[in-house]
């Protein structure tokens, strides 16, 4: 890790080392299969049928399209094995897929008096995602070298924490969703702010700017809530519910804004240590007021960074709510709103730490910062 | 009064008395973001390509995001053009990747939501779920543009004859600062909202092969790693077209 940091240029042969990494996951993911206990299958051969047009009664026109696949069996005791499956796609695609030859496909065996037959359940995707993982972790380690490799291992170490606590939540029936992931977003934050800076003083300071941030949000949007009765919020619209909406959505928001009021946090309170490092004599009132304009030209952008993520996810519901008739407003109803009461609560999360930290900092703020 | 309208009317209270007159632009280039994403659905449903008109919208965004906030001429303008040069880059890169991955429109975990409604409506999703992926990275790569072209504007403002070798190492220094903190305002901000999903799958008991292979889960991971892709290339990207500016007023004020 040490001459990692040292060494200020990147020389030919890592990119090559990582080149080559990248081509044998690539090579290892498309031969995997022996790795996987469900039976997948290579198509070896496609025989397309003809094409049928279909009218909804929503005057959608739309063209479905048989398939019949040959392919062989890769893994599984019946390996080798010869198979002939049917497939219908449509030219739209929402909820099937055309197969081409070298396709894998995850398939359901059926056994019929000794005789084998399948169905197609799924593609096999796990290519495509380790090759945009190597990318992204691959030019990271390369363009950022140790701040890659931080930035990385707190992602990481936040996934696996995350990963735990849905474990947690599920032995508990999701009764305690909310508890276990309000102290999963005290873990991370800790976490993720002493990966980036330590056991500093500056660090403590940012961990209570945006834990008192995010909590002085929820808090805001629980008196909202009680007010308003929740009009025009629609937990029925929420996706991949299992367990009750109310305090998963809350859990939800909770660590969706935690990231961007730690990123917000962070920012200000390391350019104030930076201020009070280049002028020491300065006052706890102009740390303050400096903090605040820091704070209000980052603001609006964070808060559309949210937005984007909440929001934009909607896309192929929506347009699905509105190709079947229904109104510009039912559709944002049932499909956005819950996205943007989120990106609401969490913008609220960030304009209040910006008061915070500058409070904090002034507050705070040591009277001698070593250089 | 709905809890939308109360809670946005708190957000803009907030934002005029914490950033004045700036936050007030900021909460109206909020409210006209929304207004173009919607747009830009409506647009997709009278089948307009889903393409173009996410490449056109997606612009629009980042000139909105970028000239409403405050910030110098020369910062605001190098972001801009930064970050539009990472969007196309972005749109070439998501494109095959999303045709390869398969992960278009629903999977099954969807069909509860999807009772009633017809789904041969004639639209291609593969198109509809990259514009999806390239507008969810829309706020990351104007953060991240402005971000550091902002840092840099500020070193060229202390330090003039700084060196334009010096400014791109400069550049990626300011990227190194940000990297950390935006990996995880990215990683948060996808995962709170994937915690329902995440939550479906240990319920059910999926084996780890049936979730790294689940369409849903692998859409739903393609769009992280895209938008830290962006930021990514945000860094050296707006560090180039920095120094390019910079270059070329040097070149203006020499004559």
């Amino acid at each position: 890790m040490q001459s990692f940091k040292k060494t200020t240029t990147v020389t030919w042969w890592v990119w090559l080392a990582v080149l080559i990494v990248g081509g044998l996951l690539l090579w290892g993911t498309a031969h995997d299969a022996i790795l996987y206990h469900d039976p997948i299958m290579r198509v070896t051969a496609v025989q397309q049928h003809q094409t049928t047009k279909e009218t909804d009664d929503f005057q959608n026109v739309d063209y479905q399209t048989q398939q019949t696949l040959t392919g062989q069996l890769l893994n599984t005791k019946n390996r080798g094995h010869q198979l002939k499956v049917t497939n219908t796609y449509s030219a739209s695609g929402a909820m099937d897929q055309r197969y081409h030859v070298g396709s894998q496909l995850f398939v359901v065996l059926h056994r019929h008096a000794g005789h084998l037959s399948a169905t197609v359940k799924d593609r096999k995707r796990d290519t495509p995602l380790v090759f945009m993982l190597w990318l992204v972790v691959g030019l990271l380690l390369l363009l950022m070298q140790f701040s890659g490799l931080m930035a990385f291992l707190s992602v990481a170490a936040n996934g696996v924490l995350f990963f735990l606590a849905i474990l947690l939540n599920g032995s508990t029936q999701g009764a305690q969703v909310l508890w276990i992931f309000g102290s999963l977003a005290v873990a991370f934050a800790a976490l993720t702010l002493w990966l980036v800076l330590g056991r500093t003083r500056q660090m403590l300071i940012t961990l209570a700017t945006t834990l008192g941030g995010t909590l002085c949000a929820i808090l805001v949007a629980l008196l909202v809530f009680h007010v308003t009765h929740e009009k025009g919020m629609f937990y029925e619209s929420m996706q991949y519910v299992t367990q009750l909406p109310r305090p998963l959505f809350l859990a939800e928001t909770l660590l969706g804004s935690l990231g961007a009021v730690m990123d917000e946090s962070t920012d200000i309170i390391s350019s104030l240590f930076a201020l009070k490092r280049e002028r020491p004599e300065i006052t706890p009132q102009q740390i303050f007021k400096s903090g605040r304009q820091i704070g209000s030209t980052i603001m609006g952008p964070l808060i559309n960074v949210l937005f984007f993520i909440f929001v934009a996810d909607t896309f192929p519901m929506a347009l699905l709510y509105l190709k079947n008739g229904n109104s510009w407003g039912y559709t944002f109803s049932m499909n956005m709103s819950m996205g943007v009461v989120q990106s609401l609560i969490s913008g609220i999360g960030i304009v209040l730490a910006v008061p915070l930290a500058s409070y904090l900092a002034s507050r705070w703020l040591p009277k001698e910062v070593a250089a | 009064m709905s809890t939308i309208t109360v809670l946005g009317l708190i957000l803009l209270l907030l934002m005029v008395l914490v950033g004045g007159k700036a936050g007030a632009q900021s909460f109206l280039a909020l409210l006209l973001n929304f207004g173009l994403l919607f747009l830009a659905i409506v647009l997709v449903a009278f089948h307009f390509s889903p393409l173009i008109v996410t490449v056109v919208v997606g612009l629009m965004v980042l000139a909105l995001t970028i000239f409403m906030s405050s910030g110098d001429d020369l910062s605001s303008t190098v972001a801009f053009i930064a970050s539009a040069i990472v969007l196309v880059v972005l749109v070439l890169l998501i494109v095959p990747v999303e045709q390869w991955a398969m992960v278009q429109g629903f999977g099954p975990e969807d069909s509860e939501d999807l009772e009633g409604l017809s789904v041969l409506v004639g639209i291609n999703f593969v198109k509809v779920t990259t514009a999806t992926a390239i507008l969810s990275t829309l706020g990351a790569i104007a953060e991240a543009a402005m971000a550091i072209s902002a840092g840099l504007s500020e070193i060229l403002e202390q330090h003039p004859q700084v060196g334009l070798k010096a400014l791109f190492g400069d550049g990626i220094s300011v990227g190194k600062q940000i990297i950390g903190t935006t990996f995880n305002t990215l990683f948060f901000g996808f995962f709170g909202g994937f915690l329902a999903l995440f939550i479906w799958f240990t319920g059910v008991h999926y084996s780890f092969g049936e979730i790294f292979n689940d369409k849903i889960f692998v859409s739903e991971i393609l769009m992280i790693l895209f938008a830290m892709l962006s930021v990514l290339l945000t860094v050296p990207i707006t560090t180039w077209v920095m120094t390019r500016a910079a270059a070329n007023r040097r070149k203006r004020t020499a004559k």
